[in-house]
């Protein structure tokens, strides 16, 4: 992964994305401009509306778009599989925060679940599962959890940490079973081999969850009204528009924090840049992809959680997971795959162009808006970024040397 | 007219220039080598010949007419093949496969033709089986008998090399660019690739340029030997004149050694 | 052991050969068409559905894998094709009382217009009223299922273009791209005239699709024409494409074409098997155009095996048997039931791990993944039979069908990927054993595995003696290439 600009353009082709953004820029101002002038309704108000679920959408793509940059940047996988595990990790936050407390067979298995999940977690800065505190955290873990999970409701705060662990471990699982074994495979095979598991995931997913929309309403103080005014105009959103971005911001910067500072860290980029030497090196390259595919899913699964609350409920599990993966993995290739602040920079483009070109667009009586196309928006701007810069935003050319 | 004319062929990557101004010609018939140090761009050459890179500047002219510019493939329609440092055979293919493919480009019938087999078509087909049956054969009936049904993966080094010369001859190719042909071949192997670059020219009449890194091998076919450095030609001329070129020398083994050559040239 | 290969298959040269696989050929296209004239005067209505569905989706599953297999590009937007020609057939084969009932409907969004995209139409444009009698139905049939291929052969060209710039993962991304654009493209405004947006259209008649004629005649007219350009000097271009791209285009082949050439015909094959598949179900809707169209088409190709149409047939066999008669998996069971089952399976594929493991010869055989199997497989058990919450309840088997493909997917990629066939292709020198089953005395000499004197035979290993005992020379002679070898 790379977390810095690439310096090597001549100094008028550095200045050429500025300017094309400030064009970008004048013509959203103008156009927004225009739409005022043409109808109550398209006041500030309304634009600031849009500004903020863009933003909301920016953020949650974001959380699921990190998880396809890391896998890609170390074992060039685009894993399809990872959109599923945004799905589990929403729906085990259902479940953990609706029908706790468990019975205690179930409570026993899930305690297991999320305590190797902490053990694991743990293990990314002890260094191996043998290690005493690790091995402490487990025991405690089990019988605390089993305990928690069987005598008590869990709160929301609770049940995203808890899908974050499960759905982590559900990552580590995917990888070992059916990633390890085609190390050495031809790419082709292992992409077949994500899209199955995508596959398989969907249908169990209908299978242990449910086949309709399920309500997402947790009891928490994030979704308590927020109300104010701008330029005279009421704006009514909830306290998302922070919590969303903030809870982004922060697992970004853990996790950032994490691929400067830790060694396991150094170790993940030194794998992404170069997975043979680095092996060479010493670096265990199945443990930093079994440490991506870990990070990714816990982002994954709080995206997940995120997701419902924003849209107060959840689309059947064979469906919910395609479309905003496919979307968050437009942004990672669009930011730059294998980048960090790349995905991150993709999702914000991707979570606006669905957004606020829709608003932009609006539905009047002489135009019938472009609300159809919103989905077809991200694959279209895949395909050209595809076509025209496939090292997107901020990546790197990787050709192949003759 | 040369058959090949390279006219100040230049090529950078990013910030190193890997060809500066390099120029030479090669007459029909002629076996010339490339020699230099490892890196000096003697396969980036190669590539800007044969359209995988464009050049940045200079030109490339066979036959009198420039095929800058132009796509590999057209490039060897135009009668230019190559073989490569480390061997891209298509290795699940058989031998045979291997040197039909690279007779495809010269079929004169459609898809729709070999999907019926018109009888055009299979008349080809039985012409392009005999070439591939002659090209191999330059190299004994080692590779004419059972090996031609083999995979190119149970065969051993020296012979897939070997078929990757017989594909290369079957393009129909006048002119071929031989990418060390004896990388990896012991003695007796290179003597006889030494050989066989020399029937090729004589009985096959083609006309041969090779990169090479063993003195031996370049010694005893060339004609003429051009020798390039960090992207540059710093000699040209018979391989005995140019063995002895202090500056040659002193690409190879150092400054010291470079002077001490100038110095027993200046003594007589 | 040193391989023995056969000639490829179909290079038959030898005059003799050739006439004698045409008549063998002739000889099971007629055992053939007797076996189908009685399955469909016996079987039943549900057999005869799932040849003509076999059929269809061989016809589908045949073009992908020339894409997928003999290109070596993974495409994952066949459905996207399927679904031009799909709806192309079926809207100019909609019979009259259908469009009027369109017509009035106060929620469809078809036009006078292009309801008045018919075959029939088209015909008595050119004059041709003789051919728009119900008796000529099947003429249209073919002008309509033609038309539908052309359609989406078109789209072909589309997709194939960026594939020049693109490689792998990326490719099939946009390939996959492309097949989602179409399906939702052709639901907004800018189509719905054509179909219908959401709602689609009933009506299409299923004489053809659900006739086994009809889709064996296609597949084998697929079968036909893909594989005779599998074994001709394109095919082998295209397989030079997909084992070495760059050395492909060294050798002259002229990539661009080919791939695109590639795209265009698999489009085609897979509209006609979209206009089939539309008169199979008796009318079109976006929803029978959906990617798990695709992804089944994979487990297909990928089970049988990708670089043989005889294995993309068995493939497409086993997954057409799984979705015509998988209905007992979905069925609803008791809880018990469910875990007993489970139970089974995870026990069976210890076994199968374990015998996987020993026909491989790894060690340790009992590897932690088969306890935890182990395990697994004893816990379900336990709790089926003690836990009374779990005895009392039912369970609906939601989607088994999608999940038994899906493992039996990632399975066949973990432990056999080049799947069931792998490379081998049925042909009649195959059937009728024309292979030697022993190294001949040439082999034995030129072949060091098999001049081992541990191997072998006698005059082998002779010869070979005398091979070394000529290479001890070490003077090069001139002109040194093979005469002293034999």
């Amino acid at each position: 992964m790379t977390l810095l600009r690439s310096t090597r353009n001549p100094t008028w082709r550095r200045f050429l994305p500025l300017l094309v953004i400030l064009g970008l820029v004048a013509l959203v101002v103008w156009r927004m401009l225009y739409l005022g002038s043409v109808g109550e309704r398209f006041n500030a108000g309304f634009f600031l509306r849009a500004f903020i679920d863009s933003v909301k959408l920016g953020s949650l793509y974001a959380l699921i778009a990190l998880g396809y940059t890391m896998v890609y940047g170390i074992i060039r996988l685009i894993n399809f599989a990872h959109g599923e595990v945004f799905m589990v990790g929403a729906f085990t936050t259902y479940f953990l925060f609706t029908i706790t407390p468990y019975a205690l067979p179930a409570a026993i298995v899930m305690a297991i679940i999320l305590t190797f999940g902490l053990m694991r977690v743990v293990e990314l800065f002890r260094g191996s599962m043998r290690d005493p505190i690790v091995l402490g955290v487990g025991a405690i873990g089990v019988v605390v959890l089993t305990v928690a999970l069987s005598a008590f409701t869990w709160p929301f705060w609770a049940a995203i940490v808890g899908s974050m662990l499960a759905t982590g471990v559900l990552g580590l699982s995917i990888d070992r079973v059916a990633y390890v074994p085609l190390r050495s495979a031809p790419r082709n095979s292992l992409l077949i081999t994500a899209i199955a598991v995508s596959f398989f995931l969907q249908n169990v997913g209908l299978l242990a969850f449910t086949n309709r929309q399920t309500p997402f309403r947790p009891d928490t103080p994030l979704t308590t009204p927020l109300a104010f005014e701008v330029g005279g105009a009421p704006v009514l959103t909830n306290w998302l528009l922070v919590a969303i971005p903030v809870v982004t911001l922060v697992l970004v910067i853990a996790l950032t924090s994490f691929v400067t500072r830790t060694r396991l860290g150094k170790a993940m980029r030194a794998s992404a840049q170069d997975a043979e030497v680095a092996q060479m090196m010493g670096v265990s390259v199945n443990k930093v992809i079994a440490t991506t595919f870990l990070l990714g899913s816990m982002l994954a699964a709080a995206g997940g959680a995120m997701w419902g609350l924003n849209f107060g409920s959840l689309n059947q599990p064979a469906i919910m997971g395609i479309l905003p993966g496919i979307k968050a993995f437009a942004a990672a290739v669009i930011g730059g795959i294998g980048s960090l602040p790349g995905a991150v920079i993709g999702a914000m483009i991707i979570g606006f162009s669905e957004n606020f070109l829709t608003a932009l667009f609006p539905r009047t009586p002489t135009f019938l808006g472009i609300t159809e196309f919103k989905d077809t928006f991200a694959f279209v701007l895949l395909i050209l970024v595809l076509l025209i810069r496939p090292s997107g935003i901020v990546g790197e050319d990787l050709s192949e040397k003759v | 007219m040369a058959m090949l004319e390279v006219e100040r062929l230049r090529k950078s990557f990013g910030g190193l220039t890997a060809t500066n101004d390099v120029g030479f010609h090669v007459d029909q018939g002629e076996i010339v080598s490339i020699i230099g140090p490892n890196g000096a761009g003697k396969s980036t050459v190669f590539n800007l010949i044969t359209g995988v890179y464009r050049p940045d500047a200079g030109d490339v002219r066979f036959e009198g007419t420039s095929i800058v510019g132009k796509s590999t493939n057209q490039v060897v329609d135009l009668g230019i093949a190559r073989t490569f440092q480390n061997l891209r055979l298509f290795t699940n293919l058989t031998v045979l496969e291997n040197v039909l493919i690279s007779q495809h480009h010269r079929l004169r019938s459609n898809w729709l033709s070999a999907v019926f087999r018109t009888p055009s078509y299979r008349r080809q087909e039985r012409a392009m089986r005999e070439v591939a049956t002659e090209k191999l054969g330059f190299f004994g009936p080692r590779l004419q008998s059972f090996r031609l049904h083999q995979p190119v993966y149970v065969l051993s080094y020296a012979n897939r090399r070997r078929t990757e010369m017989a594909r290369a001859m079957a393009t129909g190719a006048k002119l071929l660019l031989l990418d060390e042909p004896s990388a990896g071949m012991n003695p007796k192997e290179t003597s006889e690739i030494t050989q066989i670059i020399r029937r090729m020219r004589d009985e096959g009449g083609y006309t041969i340029v090779v990169v090479e890194h063993k003195m031996n091998l370049v010694g005893e076919i060339s004609d003429r030997v051009i020798v390039l450095d960090y992207g540059q030609k710093i000699a040209e001329g018979a391989y005995r004149d140019v063995v002895n070129d202090p500056k040659v020398i002193e690409a190879y083994l150092g400054k010291k050694a470079g002077d001490d050559k100038r110095e027993e040239l200046a003594d007589g | 052991m040193a391989r023995i290969v056969t000639p490829t298959a179909f290079d038959a040269i030898d005059p003799k050969k050739r006439v004698r696989n045409v008549a063998l050929t002739f000889l099971a296209v007629g055992v053939g068409v007797l076996v189908l004239y009685l399955l469909e005067g016996i079987g039943s209505t549900k057999l005869v559905q799932a040849l003509a569905l076999f059929a269809i989706w061989g016809v589908a599953t045949v073009s992908l894998n020339l894409i997928n297999g003999t290109l070596g590009i993974l495409s994952l937007g066949h459905h996207g094709f399927m679904l031009i020609g799909g709806y192309t057939t079926g809207l100019l084969m909609l019979d009259e009382a259908a469009r009027q009932r369109i017509l009035t409907s106060a929620r469809s969004t078809m036009t006078e217009e292009t309801l008045a995209l018919s075959v029939s139409n088209l015909l008595r444009g050119f004059g041709l009223e003789a051919l728009t009698t119900p008796e000529t139905l099947w003429v249209r049939f073919l002008i309509a299922i033609f038309l539908g291929g052309l359609l989406a052969a078109f789209a072909g060209l589309l997709v194939g273009t960026p594939s020049l710039r693109l490689r792998g993962d990326y490719l099939a991304i946009v390939t996959f791209g492309f097949g989602e654009i179409i399906r939702l493209t052709a639901s907004t405004r800018l189509f719905s005239a054509y179909t219908n947006g959401a709602l689609g259209f009933p009506g299409v008649t299923s004489e053809f699709g659900k006739s086994i004629w009809w889709t064996f005649g296609a597949l084998a007219f697929t079968v036909f024409v893909i594989s005779k350009l599998k074994y001709s000097s394109y095919g082998r271009a295209m397989q030079a494409i997909r084992e070495d791209e760059i050395a492909a285009q060294a050798m002259g082949v002229n990539v661009a074409y080919h791939k695109v050439l590639g795209f265009v015909i698999s489009a085609f094959f897979a509209g006609v098997a979209g206009g089939l598949w539309v008169s199979w179900l008796g009318g079109v809707r976006l929803d029978f155009f959906l990617f798990q169209l695709t992804f089944f088409f994979l487990v297909a190709i990928s089970a049988g095996g990708t670089g043989s149409i005889t294995g993309v047939l068995l493939g497409t066999a086993v997954v057409v048997f799984v979705r015509q008669y998988g209905d007992p998996l979905e069925e609803s069971y008791s809880i018990q039931t469910w875990l007993y089952i489970a139970s089974a399976t995870l026990a069976l594929a210890a076994a199968g791990a374990v015998l996987f493991r020993t026909l491989r010869r790894l060690r340790p055989r009992l590897h932690w993944g088969s306890w935890v199997l182990v395990g697994g497989a004893a816990a379900a058990a336990l709790v089926a039979a003690v836990d009374p919450a779990v005895i009392e309840g039912t369970f609906r088997g939601f989607g088994m069908r999608a999940i038994f493909l899906s493992v039996l997917l990632i399975v066949i990629m973990v432990f056999r990927p080049d799947g069931m066939l792998g490379r081998t292709e049925f042909s009649w020198s195959w059937f009728l054993r024309e292979q030697r089953t022993g190294p001949t005395d040439e082999e034995r000499t030129q072949d060091a595995w098999l001049s081992n004197p541990a191997f072998g035979s006698e005059a082998g290993r002779a010869a070979a003696r005398e091979q070394e005992l000529a290479e001890d020379d070490t003077d090069a002679p001139e002109g040194s290439d093979d005469e002293g070898r034999r």
